[in-house]
Parts: C-alpha cells; sequence; structure tokens
C-alpha cells in the first residue's frame, strides 16, 4: 500500500508518573474514514491532541503524510485540518470573520475559497452573524468550514454530529464520506454516538485504558460472529419451538408471541424452514438480527462504558 | 508559511471588534473630558495679571526667604522656580495657568498614562488567556505557524494598542483643551530646567518624550502581565496580579526601602525622570543601572512568558 496519511508509531504519553497512552501504533490512509472508539477518558482526546501537535508526544512519533509533527511541525499540520472537542470559536466575531482569521494562518486559501467552503457547510444565510447567536449545529458547521479551509488532506472530527439534528447528522455524514471517497481524504471521526460510526466509517480502531485493543473494518467487527440471532415469523409459535427443539436438537429457542427466536450459524437457516414447512406451519418472515456495533463496543469493552 | 503581517491582522481584528475595547477608548475620553470641564469650571486659579513681571519678581524674594532656610534636595524646587521665573522676566514670557491647552495636554499625559497602562494590561493579559478559557487556543495553534509567533503577535499587537491610546489621548486631550481653554493658548512657551539652565523647548517634542519615558513602565508592566498570562493561563488571574503590582510596586518599594538591595526592584527602576530632572531613588543610582537592572528584568520575563507559551501541553 502507499504511504500512510497519517501513521502513528508506539506513541506513549505520560503525564506526572501516569502513563495516559500506552504504545499506539496503526496507520490511516487517505480515502479512509477512520473511526476511533473508546469509553470517556480512554484516550482518544489526548490522541487526537498528539497528533495535532497540542500535546507533546512522551515516547514514538506520529507522522503526517511521512512528516513528524514533532520534528517538522509545520509542515505536517499544514496537511491537517481538524476540530478538538467542541469547535469553539471566537463568539463575538461573525462567522465569516472567524473564517477570515483561519484563512489568514494559512498561505493559499483565497476569498473565494472561504466562500466555497461556507456553501459546502450550508451556513451561507448566517455567515455575518455573530457567532454567539449561532445554535450549537451551525457552530459545528462552522467548525468544519474552519477545518476545510485549506484543503486538508487529513481531516479530523472530534464528535463531529454532536448537536446536530438528524437531518444535520445526516448531512454530515453524507459530507464526511463524499470527502474521503471523491477527494480522497484521510477522516478520523471519533463519536460517543457509536450506531453513527457504523454507518461513516470504514475501519474503526478501539481504544480503553490508554491501549488499542484492536483496529478492524466495521464488516469484521459487526459479523466476526458465526452465531447469528436470527428470527422466524410463523403462526403458532409455540408448535414452532417444539418442531425444531425436535428434529434439529436446538436448545437456546426464544419464543415470542408471533415468532420463535435462534442462535445459529447462516447454513442452518434453510434447515429450519424445511423443518417448519414439513410440519405445516405457515413461514411469513425470517429476520436476522445484526448486533449493532453499540452493543459489539459493550462486549468488546466488558461492557463499561465510563472508564 | 503565512506572514506574521497576517498574524497581527487577525490579533487586531480580535482586539478592536471586542466591546470592552470600545469601552476602554469611551472611558478614557470621559476623564478627558470631565478633567477639563472640572478645571474649566471647578477652580479658581487667579488670572495673570498685567504686571506679571512684579509678582514674579515678589514671589522670588518670598522664595529666596524659603530656601535660605532649608538644605539639600528641598532647596531644588525654590532654585527651578526662580531660575525659570527669571527666564520669563528677561524674555518677556507672561506665565500661564493651568487653563492653557498645553498645560491641560501634559496633565492628561501625566496623570492618564496610568490609565492606558492598565488598560494595556488588560488587554494583553486576556489576548492571551481568553484564548486558553474559550477552548480557541486548540485551533490557533493547529494551523503552520510557530507558537513563537503566535505570542509575538499577540505582544506586539498589544503594543500597538497602547500607542493607538496614547495618540487618541493626545489628540483629545489637545482638542479638548483648546475647545476649553483657547487654542490662542498655544504659543505659551515650554520651559524646561536641567543642571541650573532654563530652555525653551517644544511642546510637541516636549510630549513625545514624556511618553517615551512613560512608556518604560508601560513595556515592563505589558510584559509582566504578558508572563503572568501565559503561565497561568486565566485572564482573571494575569489581570489581578498585574493591577496590584502596577498600583501597589510604590507600596512594595516603601516597605522595603530600608534595605540595600531595595534598588534592585523593577519598580525602582522603572521611572526614569529621576535622571532627568529629579533625584535618583538611592544615591549612586545612575540611568544605566537603572536600563541595565531593567534589561535584566524585561529578558526573565519573555523567556519564562515563551516558555510556558510554547513548551506546555494545550489540555484546557
Amino acid at each position: 500500500m502507499n504511504q500512510p496519511a497519517v501513521k502513528l508509531e508506539h506513541v506513549t504519553k505520560q503525564i506526572g508518573r501516569k502513563t495516559i497512552i500506552k504504545d499506539l501504533t496503526f496507520d490511516i490512509y487517505s480515502g479512509e474514514v477512520f473511526g476511533f472508539l473508546g469509553p470517556n477518558g480512554a484516550g482518544k482526546t489526548t490522541t487526537i491532541r498528539m497528533i495535532v501537535g497540542l500535546m507533546k508526544i512522551s515516547q514514538g512519533n506520529i507522522f503526517i503524510h511521512g512528516k513528524s509533527i514533532k520534528t517538522e511541525f509545520k509542515q505536517a499540520i499544514k496537511h491537517i485540518g481538524a476540530i478538538v472537542e467542541n469547535p469553539e470559536m471566537y463568539k463575538y466575531l461573525s462567522g465569516y470573520n472567524n473564517l477570515v482569521h483561519y484563512a489568514r494562518m494559512i498561505n493559499g486559501v483565497s476569498k473565494e475559497r472561504i466562500d466555497e467552503v461556507v456553501k459546502l457547510v450550508g451556513l451561507s444565510d448566517r455567515i455575518h452573524d455573530k457567532v454567539k447567536r449561532y445554535s450549537l449545529g451551525m457552530r459545528q458547521r462552522l467548525g468544519l468550514a474552519q477545518a476545510l479551509l485549506h484543503s486538508p488532506d487529513v481531516l479530523i472530527l472530534d464528535e463531529p454530529t454532536n448537536g446536530l439534528d438528524p437531518a444535520g447528522i445526516r448531512e454530515m455524514r453524507q459530507h464526511i464520506r463524499k470527502l474521503a471517497q471523491e477527494e480522497g481524504i484521510a477522516v478520523i471521526v471519533s463519536s460517543h454516538l457509536l450506531s453513527e460510526m457504523e454507518l461513516m466509517c470504514d475501519r474503526i480502531g478501539i481504544i480503553q485504558k490508554g491501549k488499542l485493543i484492536g483496529v478492524q473494518t466495521v464488516n469484521e467487527f459487526i459479523h466476526s460472529d458465526t452465531n447469528q440471532q436470527v428470527q422466524f415469523y410463523v403462526d403458532k409459535p409455540k408448535k414452532s419451538s417444539q418442531v425444531i427443539i425436535d428434529s434439529l436438537s436446538l436448545s437456546n429457542v426464544i419464543q415470542g408471541d408471533t415468532y420463535i427466536e435462534l442462535s445459529i450459524i447462516k447454513e442452518q437457516i434453510p434447515l429450519v424452514c424445511e423443518a417448519l414447512i414439513k410440519a405445516d406451519i405457515k413461514l411469513y418472515n425470517i429476520k436476522t438480527l445484526e448486533k449493532t456495533l453499540e452493543e459489539k463496543f459493550l462486549e468488546v469493552t466488558g461492557g463499561v462504558s465510563v472508564g | 508559511m503565512a506572514n506574521f503581517f497576517n498574524l497581527i491582522q487577525n490579533e487586531n481584528m480580535k482586539i478592536y471588534r471586542k466591546s470592552a475595547t470600545k469601552i476602554m477608548f469611551i472611558i478614557l475620553f470621559a476623564l478627558i473630558l470631565t478633567a477639563g470641564l472640572i478645571i474649566k469650571f471647578g477652580t479658581h486659579e487667579k488670572a495673570i495679571s498685567d504686571n506679571w513681571k512684579q509678582e514674579l519678581i515678589a514671589q522670588n524674594k518670598q522664595d529666596q526667604k524659603v530656601m535660605a532656610k532649608m538644605s539639600g534636595n528641598a532647596k531644588n524646587y525654590y532654585q527651578e522656580r526662580i531660575a525659570k521665573n527669571d527666564y520669563r522676566i528677561e524674555h518677556d514670557l507672561k506665565p500661564t495657568t493651568g487653563k492653557n491647552i498645553w498645560n491641560f495636554t501634559d496633565d492628561a499625559t501625566n496623570n492618564l498614562m496610568t490609565v492606558i497602562i492598565l488598560f494595556t494590561i488588560i488587554v494583553v493579559s486576556t489576548s492571551i488567556s481568553s484564548e486558553f478559557s474559550w477552548g480557541t487556543i486548540k485551533l490557533l495553534l493547529i494551523r503552520p505557524v510557530s507558537r513563537t509567533s503566535v505570542l509575538l503577535s499577540k505582544y506586539i499587537s498589544a503594543l500597538i494598542y497602547a500607542v493607538v491610546m496614547i495618540l487618541f489621548m493626545f489628540v483629545v486631550s489637545w482638542l479638548i483643551g483648546g475647545i476649553l481653554f483657547g487654542f490662542g493658548g498655544l504659543s505659551a512657551a515650554n520651559l524646561q530646567y536641567v543642571d541650573g539652565h532654563v530652555f525653551e523647548t517644544n511642546w510637541v517634542v516636549y510630549e513625545l518624550k514624556q511618553y517615551g519615558l512613560l512608556s518604560i513602565t508601560l513595556v515592563m508592566m505589558v510584559t509582566l502581565a504578558a508572563m503572568i498570562a501565559s503561565i497561568f493561563r486565566n485572564s482573571a488571574l494575569a489581570i489581578g496580579i498585574s493591577i496590584f503590582l502596577t498600583m501597589g510596586g510604590s507600596i512594595i518599594v516603601e516597605i522595603l526601602s530600608r534595605f540595600d538591595w531595595v534598588k534592585y526592584i523593577l519598580f525602582v527602576n522603572m521611572d526614569l525622570h529621576q535622571y532627568i530632572n529629579g533625584t535618583p531613588f538611592q544615591k549612586g543610582m545612575t540611568m544605566g543601572f537603572s536600563l541595565s537592572v531593567l534589561a535584566v528584568y524585561f529578558i526573565i520575563f519573555v523567556i519564562l512568558g515563551w516558555l510556558f507559551f510554547t513548551k506546555r501541553d494545550v489540555a484546557a
């Protein structure tokens, strides 16, 4: 594969005697959306702060397109656009002046580019209002706008959908996917809305207590189990469960009002259907219950959501 | 990389668009106007009569009697007055009262400079620490700009603000002085007394020199405030400590005045008037000594402020 957009090499952070981040190593490539997942206090924000150079790296190194954030800060950081935690802006300035402010800090951002970005995030109507009159959602959009101003190759978003309404969340998700797919940007997203991650990310890195537990693609992550929960909607649930227990010798059958639920592998589904039909039971619907990322996540992190 | 001028422009935008800054200009204007009105209507200074020469001669005689009973530095005040009176009589220069455009401008300079120092302390402290308290620092420091240039741009733009304030004060007090006391007073002579000699100087040049001398205090206090703000990252603390030191500096000096090492304290050395037309705080102190002490303080403030701003993690 080509050079990673972001490369973390044995990154460790110590504050006093405490080790906050232990030996993180992973790569993020151009064109992918990488989800950074972990309970509160696991070290997500600390890691993000080290990637953007707000915090020093105790041991190890971070490279942005091959440039070390430690030793070639300016060369490395110019590739990055970011929102770290909440998008805090100068409240007494207009949204537009906030963007002008950041545009002046990097070469090559024209007035046209500012207008373009404002349009992209859908703030055209309110851009000349003072930021103190913005809703959280509008601030989030303005935050995205400042991160995109200089057309970065790496976009880092901490809780990007925080404060957005459902339509806004959908829009933000589409933005992020589009930026990754069409413009080849590497996007790092952290979010506490795990269901969001599932829809947005290509790969997910799970961090707990400062350690990386694993990096998996979203599909792997959700479908790694061989057993699936499958619901069969039938007219006689009671009889059905008896049939299944007798003919297929399955033990853990859950019986609902209109269905039975089984924990089986894919290949067993036709066998169940056959057995039900032979016993003259009407089969209306078969539904596979996919585990959501949230359930998976709690499983992996041992159900402790606040660390 | 983005040039430094852009950073200054950014800081200026953040300073002047804040309503607190606008209020500072209004306060300064109100103070000058109030002082002018009080002097115009509230004081009853005797007008200068036509036979002012006789009056000056009489005053000189009186002063000489008083002086005869005195010794040492106390005499200086009377010596200066007598010399100036003699000069006026000799060159036919009618004395002026406080109700003169130039005297008023000069008074405003000497009395309101402290206000400008306080305002600039507030500006530099908020400029640095509010970035931390608002969290905007996180978006400010992730640009291809070194932390050193960010800090320097804040410091320089605060000094620019002080210059703007000083010019504002000069123009406003000159105009209010002119409107209240008449622009006819512009011709008044500015007599200065140095080393036993009296000479006339140009008012504008003289005021610029005053600003220059007072600006040493300003620069030192602003640098101190900037250092405190970058160490504590808290506006209230930075403003509080700096203002306390500006106001209370003389009290601290007073308390410590019995020690010999008091001459190394910052506040003793900030007033360079003591070497130009006054007596040094301690015998043996010279302009060169004070400038060296100030330079050492300045370097310490700059290095500490810079280290804390550039080397510490942003965790806010």
